[in-house]
C-alpha cells in the first residue's frame, strides 16, 4: 500500500463517516447504533491504510506533517468513539470525524508526503512514543477546544453549563498530562540525539507555549467562581497556540532554523 | 491597614487578587527592560560552581525563611491561584515574544531589540527577573502544601516540585554544562576539542577514528524543469533508482536498464570503480502514448564525478538525487593515560567516557561515504542527574494526571 492507493481510501473512509453523519443526526436508537458502526467502519479503514503505508515505506509513518495528519485523524475519531461509548456525547463524535476528515482532505490536495527516507536522528526508540503521545495528546485538546466552543455558546445563551465545564476541564486534564509526557519524551530524546534536553528551538519555544497556557487554563478553572467565558476563551486561544506550533511554525520568520522542520 | 473596616470585608493584602498579581509582574518585567536597557543588553549570565550552588541554597534559605517570617494574609496571596496565574502570564508572554523574534542576533537586528534584549531573551533581565518570580511563588506552594504531608498530595508534589527542580537545576546548571566538538581522522590521535567560541580544550584523553561508514537510501530520480531548474511535480513520488524497475515520471515510462552503485567515467559511458566514484544509472524514457524516447546515463555526481542529467525534452529533464544518509557510524579509539577503549559511535547511540558523553555529530558531507574526519561532540553537564529526577517527578506527575483526571485536584479548590 503507498501513497497512490490513498484517494480510495480517503474516500470509502469519508464516504462512511458522511453517511454516520446524516444518521447522527436522526433521533431514533437504532439509526444511531447504525451510524456508530459506520464511525468505526471508517476509523479500521483508515487503520488498515496507515498499516499498509508502514509496511510498505518500511520505516514509521511519523515523519512528514502528512503522516502526523493521517494519524491525527485516526486517533481523533479513536478518542471520540471512546468518549462517546462512556459518556455518549454523539456531539462531539460529529465534530471529531468532521476535524478527522478536513485532515485526510488536507492530506489528499497537499500529501507532503514524498520522502521515504528517515534521517539519523529520527531512527531512536522514542521516535513513536514522542509523536503519538503529543498526537493523542493534540486529538484531546481538539475535543476540549469543541467543549469550550459549546460552552460559550451556552454561556452567551445564559444557560447552565455546569456539566460541560466538568467534562471539559476533564479533557483539557487529560490531554494536558499527554502533552506534558509528550515533552518530556522529547527532552529526554533530544538529550541522546543531539547532546541537550532543551535548545530553546522554536518548535521547543512554542510546545512550551502550548503548554503554558493550558496550565493557565488549569490553574484559571481552580476557582470554580473564576469567569467562566474567560475561561473558554483561554481555551480557545490555547488551541489555536497548539495549532501554530504544530503547523504555522514553517511560517514564521523565527522559525526558520528549527531543526524541527523536516520538509 | 484600615482598622475601621468590618470583619466580612477583606482589607490590604488580604483583597488582593489578580490585578495586584499582575501589577507586581509586569513591574518585574519593567525593571529587568530598564536593566538590560541600562547595561547595553549585555544581558544575564549565569556564575558557575560553586557560586550557582551558594545561589541555590541561598535561594532555598530565603524562600523557607520568608514563608515562616512573614505574615498570614500575604503568605497566602504569594502561594495563591491569582499570583500563580499572574506569574505563569508574564512568563508565557516571554516565551511568546521568543517564539515570534529570531533569537540569534544578527546584523540585521535592530539596535533597539538587541538593546531591550529582546534577541536574547532566554539571557535577559525580564526574563530571568520574571523566572526567578515564578520559581519565588511556586516554592512558596510547594511548601504550604506540604505542611502536613499528606498522599493525597502526591500528584501536586510531583507535578510542581518535579516542574521547580527542572527550572532551578537546568538555569543554574547552564554555566557548568560544557558543549564541545573534536574533528577525528584516521591515524591521527586527536587531544584538543573547542567550544563554540573555538577555543580549544585539553580533556586529558586522546580520540582517534579507526574507521567510518554511511549507510545510504538509494538515490532518487527526479523530472525537472529545464527552465526553473526546479521538479516539476514537487508532491510527486520520487523513484529509487533500482535496476530493472519501471515507473511513470509524469508522462515518461522510465525504465531503470542498468544501475552501478560506485562508477567512474569512461569514454565510453560509466563504469564500476575501485576507488571513490559516484552512483550513475543508465535510463530509458518514452513519452506515453507518443513516439519519443530519451536514453543515457544520469549520475548524482560527487567530488570525484561530475554530475549527469538526461534531456528529455526542451522543457524537461531527469536528474538523479544525491544519496541520504541512513545511518553513520564511527569507530574510534580512545587512550588515556597507558590505557585505550575502542567504542563505536552513531546518531542516537552515544557513549560515556571519563565524565564526558560523547556524541556522532557530523563528517564531511561534500565526501559523504568516503569521509576522511569524523566530528564528535563531547557534553558534559554535571546538573543532568538532578535535571532528571525533576524530569521523571514530572513524568510521574503527569500519569497520575492521566488516572485522576480533575477530581485528583478537588482539595485544591478548598484550600485556596
Amino acid at each position: 500500500m503507498t501513497w497512490e492507493d490513498f484517494p480510495y481510501f480517503v474516500i470509502l473512509c469519508c464516504g462512511l463517516w458522511l453517511l454516520a453523519l446524516v444518521l447522527l443526526t436522526g433521533r431514533k436508537k437504532t439509526t444511531e447504533k447504525i451510524s456508530i458502526l459506520l464511525v468505526v467502519a471508517g476509523t479500521l479503514t483508515l487503520a488498515v491504510f496507515i498499516t499498509g503505508l508502514w509496511i510498505s515505506l518500511e520505516r514509521p509513518v511519523f515523519r512528514t506533517l502528512g503522516e502526523t495528519r493521517l494519524w491525527y485523524s485516526l486517533l481523533l475519531s479513536l478518542i471520540s468513539l471512546i468518549i462517546y461509548f462512556r459518556w455518549k456525547y454523539k456531539w462531539l463524535l460529529a465534530y471529531s470525524i468532521i476535524m478527522a476528515m478536513v485532515f485526510l482532505i488536507i492530506n489528499y490536495f497537499k500529501p507532503e508526503n514524498f520522502d521515504k527516507t528517515l534521517m539519523p536522528a529520527l531512527q531512536s526508540p522514542w521516535f513513536i512514543p514522542h509523536v503519538i503521545v503529543y498526537m493523542i495528546s493534540y486529538a484531546f485538546l481538539a475535543a476540549a477546544s469543541f467543549f469550550g466552543i459549546i460552552g460559550l455558546f451556552l454561556s452567551y445563551k445564559r444557560k447552565s453549563i455546569e456539566s460541560t465545564m466538568h467534562l471539559t476541564d476533564n479533557i483539557v486534564y487529560t490531554g494536558f498530562a499527554f502533552l506534558t509526557i509528550g515533552m518530556l519524551f522529547g527532552a529526554l530524546w533530544a538529550k541522546v540525539a543531539w547532546g541537550s534536553y532543551w535548545t530553546w528551538d522554536p518548535k521547543e519555544t512554542w510546545a512550551l507555549l502550548t503548554w503554558l497556557i493550558y496550565l493557565l487554563y488549569i490553574h484559571f478553572r481552580i476557582n470554580k467562581n473564576n469567569n467562566i467565558k474567560l475561561a473558554l476563551w483561554i481555551l480557545a486561544i490555547s488551541f489555536f497556540v497548539l495549532l501554530t506550533c504544530w503547523f504555522g511554525l514553517n511560517y514564521l520568520p523565527a522559525a526558520q532554523n528549527s531543526v524541527h522542520v523536516y520538509s | 491597614m484600615n482598622e475601621q473596616q468590618t470583619p466580612e470585608k477583606k482589607s490590604g493584602v488580604s483583597s488582593w487578587k489578580y490585578s495586584e498579581g499582575l501589577f507586581v509582574s509586569l513591574i518585574l518585567v519593567f525593571i529587568g527592560l530598564i536593566i538590560e536597557f541600562a547595561t547595553g543588553g549585555k544581558g544575564t549570565s549565569m556564575p558557575a560552581w560553586p557560586a550557582n550552588l551558594l545561589i541555590l541554597v541561598l535561594f532555598i534559605a530565603y524562600i523557607v525563611v520568608f514563608y515562616f517570617l512573614v505574615n498570614l494574609p500575604l503568605k497566602k496571596w504569594l502561594s495563591g491561584v491569582p499570583v500563580a496565574i499572574s506569574a505563569i502570564c508574564t512568563f508565557a508572554f516571554l516565551v511568546f515574544l521568543m517564539g515570534f523574534i529570531p533569537q540569534e542576533a544578527t546584523n540585521h537586528s535592530s539596535p533597539l531589540m538587541t538593546r531591550l534584549g529582546l534577541n536574547h531573551i532566554v539571557r535577559s533581565w525580564p526574563y530571568l527577573l520574571s523566572s526567578t518570580y515564578l520559581l519565588f511563588v511556586l516554592g512558596l506552594t510547594i511548601i504550604r502544601r506540604i505542611r502536613p504531608f499528606s498522599f493525597k498530595n502526591i500528584s501536586f508534589l510531583l507535578n510542581h516540585l518535579g516542574l521547580w527542580i527542572i527550572i532551578v537545576a537546568g538555569s543554574l546548571g547552564s554555566a557548568d554544562s560544557m558543549k564541545l566538538s573534536m574533528v577525528l581522522s584516521r591515524n591521527i590521535e586527536t587531544i584538543a576539542a573547542y567550544n563554540s567560541q573555538s577555543q580549544a580544550f585539553d580533556l586529558g584523553f586522546r580520540l582517534q577514528l579507526i574507521n567510518f561508514t554511511i549507510d545510504e537510501y538509494p538515490p532518487e530520480l527526479g523530472l525537472l524543469s529545464a527552465k526553473t531548474g526546479k521538479s516539476v511535480n514537487p508532491d510527486a513520488t520520487r523513484p529509487e533508482v533500482k535496476k530493472g524497475t519501471t515507473t511513470m515520471m509524469g508522462d515518461w515510462c522510465v525504465e531503470i536498464t542498468n544501475f552501478i552503485e560506485n562508477a567512474k567515467k569512461d569514454s565510453a559511458g560509466y563504469l564500476p570503480a575501485a576507488n571513490p566514484g559516484a552512483p550513475a544509472a543508465y535510463i530509458t524514457a518514452k513519452k506515453h502514448l507518443q513516439n519519443i524516447t530519451a536514453s543515457g546515463w544520469v549520475c548524482s555526481g560527487s567530488p570525484f564525478v561530475n554530475r549527469q542529467d538526461l534531456m528529455l525534452s526542451d522543457n524537461e529533464f531527469i536528474a538523479m538525487t544525491l544519496r541520504k544518509p541512513k545511518k553513520f557510524t564511527s569507530e574510534i579509539r580512545a587512550f588515556y593515560d597507558d590505557t585505550q577503549e575502542s567504542f563505536q559511535l552513531t546518531v542516537n547511540k552515544p557513549y560515556k567516557f571519563k565524565g564526558w558523553t560523547i556524541y556522532q555529530s557530523g563528517y564531511d558531507e561534500q565526501m559523504g561515504k568516503w569521509s576522511e574526519i569524523s566530528i564528535v561532540q563531547l557534553v558534559r553537564d554535571p546538573w543532568l542527574p538532578v535535571v532528571y529526577t525533576g524530569i521523571f517527578m514530572l513524568l510521574a506527575g503527569a500519569l497520575l494526571m492521566l488516572w485522576t483526571g480533575r477530581s485528583g485536584t478537588k482539595k485544591q479548590q478548598i484550600t485556596i
